[in-house]
């Protein structure tokens, strides 16, 4: 069935798990369904809502205006007037990084019945929540420096901080995805640790509150290698509240170590996984 | 040319938890789960040159299915080497590989991506890929919507349109209507002839016989008989109708002393072709079942039904013996035998031949004889089906029966008449 296409993929199997090149090899081979997939989980989710894809703005808004008004004048914290965008900021933060691992936790036991007759690399099952939900948080950062001149806050040069804070981000949360997706394969409890950790990381990492505000915690603040990310999304908008350098330090080291072993865990039960599932 | 698939010593071990890992257990020193190692799969060496068509069957649970994983390369074997050349689409049983939320258009694209194709070639085959499928209506409805065959269209119409080198079928024709089920064989048989290598798992010795000059019977996670299809399909027969650890040879149901049968029990059963005893018939033949029976109690005026049911279950015919006869009595320990003559006009296939007794008003069951005996009938060459007509095709006045199997020109070997395999 000559059809002028690529020369006939071999598959070789041996109890061995395939090496590096060859998964690397196969993940770039794929990664055309990588994006299909992310862009029909990004439509699918929205298109059945009557405001759609609205509501990957609204959410983040609306939950940083709530707790603006809570803690500006409830609270009275009095952080000053760019305090709006700096809850915004840090709820748009948190609640991708929220909502892609939850759902990167059980993206290889969901999609079972998509990979359980076709082969293509486990990865890009956990892949694909970071991706689509990219979506909303850029459309939510751009919301966000929109209304920035409105609650008094200054455009700055330290706007394009969002490039690398919004890559760290999905860096981190993507990682952490890869350890923890394959985590929930073998032990099924795994997605609820990580939806009761979602529950207290808010609260441990500088969302809607400076690090400082922490007081004896900070110590928690700064090894929590989301308040990395989260600290740059605050320095590009309102610029620094605290502490930024030593939580980006952990950040990235802490994203480094879960991508390599991430990466080694994927890579090495990927045709596994199918006979737990 | 080298072979399509070669599989070297493969094995596959699974670890059976006794009960699901949980991380704290796991965690904790000493509490770890038990469990215990099965081999779904063992020592299987098998070689499918480009363009063969080998069906693979073998009773549940036998390991055909895990084979056919390695071979898709969702799982990876625990021993042995696996090559595999060529594109593979395999063909899978129902809505495997389709987003529910999605339309059937959004799984089209990506599930033609996942069997290989990039999304232009997804979009040159789109029309033809939904044509085959006869979906234009729901094509854009979420595949949630669909019924189990419609899925099974798409699925179908998806992995046949990618031009697969490889084709790998597992159970796939057993949904969808009748039609859709012809459309399919034709499709395949044009796939064989323009040199596709075809992997057919099946329950359907009918779909296999159709489909495969060679077949493969897997039993209990070996490859128990490789050779030609009638071969391995008689081979499977004599397997099923085997009772588990030995004993009976002649039968299936059990004999007398291993179950009891309050009123009647079966001593023996046997059926004589027109060349002596035999399991095997063919086409045509008259033949005798004969049934010895010992009575345990007294029984008044019984009535014989005598039933043939195919492998599948269907009662292809049914026959009892005169009704409201006050025949006569049988007193415990009495022996009595039952011959039903009869002719064959049964298709190729497998069959049971049973027998039940009942009072003469049928109320009252005195043995009931589910197992009764499994018997093979050779399928007459160029026909298939549960019945034997004896037909004859003419056309001007040439008769065009065919006198070859059932099957694509060229790849077929005839299997020839049938000897005892294994």
């Amino acid at each position: 069935m000559a059809d002028g296409r690529a020369p006939a993929p071999v598959l070789d199997l041996t109890p061995a798990a395939d090496s590096y090149r060859l998964w690397w090899t196969e993940l770039r081979r794929h990664a055309g369904v990588l994006l299909v997939l992310a862009r029909k989980d990004f439509q699918t989710r929205y298109k059945r809502a009557s405001l759609g894809v609205a509501w990957a703005v609204a959410v983040p808004v609306l939950q940083g205006a709530v707790m603006a008004v809570i803690f500006t004048r409830v609270v009275r914290s009095g952080t000053g007037s760019g305090y709006v965008i700096y809850v915004m900021g840090g709820v748009a933060a948190y609640s991708y990084f929220a909502s892609v691992l939850g759902t990167s936790v059980t993206s290889i036991v969901d999609g079972a019945a998509l990979t359980d007759k076709v082969w293509f690399p486990r990865v890009i099952l956990v892949v694909v929540p970071s991706l689509s939900n990219l979506v909303g948080l850029v459309v939510s950062v751009v919301v966000l420096v929109a209304l920035m001149p409105a609650f008094g806050v200054d455009y700055s040069v330290r706007l394009l901080l969002l490039v690398p804070a919004i890559g760290l981000l999905a860096a981190l949360v993507t990682s952490l995805g890869l350890v923890v997706s394959a985590l929930q394969v073998y032990f099924r409890d795994v997605r609820f640790i990580v939806q009761a950790a979602l529950m207290v990381w808010m609260y441990l990492t500088p969302v809607i509150y400076p690090i400082g505000f922490l007081h004896r915690l900070r110590i928690v603040a700064i090894a929590n290698p989301l308040t990395g990310p989260v600290s740059l999304f605050h320095m590009a908008t309102v610029g620094s509240r605290g502490l930024w350098v030593a939580p980006l330090v952990v950040s990235l080291s802490v994203t480094a170590i879960l991508l390599v072993v991430g990466a080694e865990v994927q890579r090495r039960y990927d045709r596994l996984f199918v006979d737990l599932l | 040319m080298s072979p399509a698939i070669e599989m070297e010593g493969v094995g596959k071990k699974y670890w059976h938890l006794t009960e699901q890992a949980m991380l704290l257990k796991s965690i904790l020193p000493g509490a770890a789960p038990k469990k215990e190692e099965r081999w779904a799969l063992r020592d299987v060496d098998l070689v499918v040159d480009t363009g063969e068509t080998v069906g693979v069957i073998g009773h549940n649970g036998a390991g055909k299915t895990t084979l056919l994983r390695m071979l898709a390369g969702v799982s990876r074997p625990s021993e042995g080497h696996i090559r595999v050349r060529g594109r593979v689409a395999p063909l899978i049983s129902v809505g495997v590989g389709f987003h529910q939320e999605m339309t059937g258009r959004e799984n089209v694209l990506v599930n033609g991506m996942l069997l290989g194709l990039t999304r232009r070639e997804v979009a040159s085959r789109f029309d033809e890929i939904v044509a085959f499928s006869e979906l234009e209506e729901f094509i854009d409805t979420p595949v949630k919507f669909y019924s189990s065959g419609m899925y099974m269209r798409l699925g179908f119409s998806v992995a046949v349109h990618t031009s697969p080198e490889i084709l790998l079928v597992d159970e796939v024709l057993a949904v969808g209507d009748g039609s859709f089920q012809l459309k399919c064989f034709d499709r395949m048989r044009s796939m064989q002839a323009d040199g596709t290598t075809v992997l057919l798992v099946s329950h359907s010795i009918h779909a296999i016989r159709l489909l495969c000059s060679r077949a493969v019977l897997v039993h209990h996670g070996r490859i128990d008989f490789d050779g030609t299809a009638e071969l391995a399909i008689s081979r499977h027969h004599e397997l099923m109708s085997t009772p588990v650890g030995g004993g009976s040879v002649d039968g299936s149901g059990p004999l007398a002393g291993s179950a009891q049968e309050p009123w009647i029990s079966v001593t023996s059963r046997s059926l004589a072709g027109e060349t002596g005893p035999t399991h095997h018939l063919q086409p045509g033949e008259r033949a005798t079942y004969s049934v010895r029976l010992r009575f345990n109690e007294r029984v008044d005026h019984p009535r014989f039904v005598f039933g043939v049911t195919s492998e599948d279950g269907t009662a292809c015919y049914v026959m009892q013996t005169r009704v409201g006869l006050e025949w006569r009595s049988f007193a415990a320990a009495d022996e009595l035998e039952v011959d039903v003559d009869l002719s064959t006009t049964l298709g190729g296939g497998t069959y049971r031949f049973t027998l039940t007794a009942t009072d003469r008003f049928g109320r009252q069951t005195y043995l009931h004889d589910v197992g009764g005996l499994v018997v093979y009938v050779t399928p007459r060459l160029g026909s298939a089906g549960i019945a034997d007509l004896d037909a004859h095709i003419k056309a001007s006045g040439d008769d065009l029966t065919a006198h070859e199997p059932l099957l694509i020109e060229g790849k077929a070997s005839s299997p020839g008449r049938l000897g005892d395999a294994g």
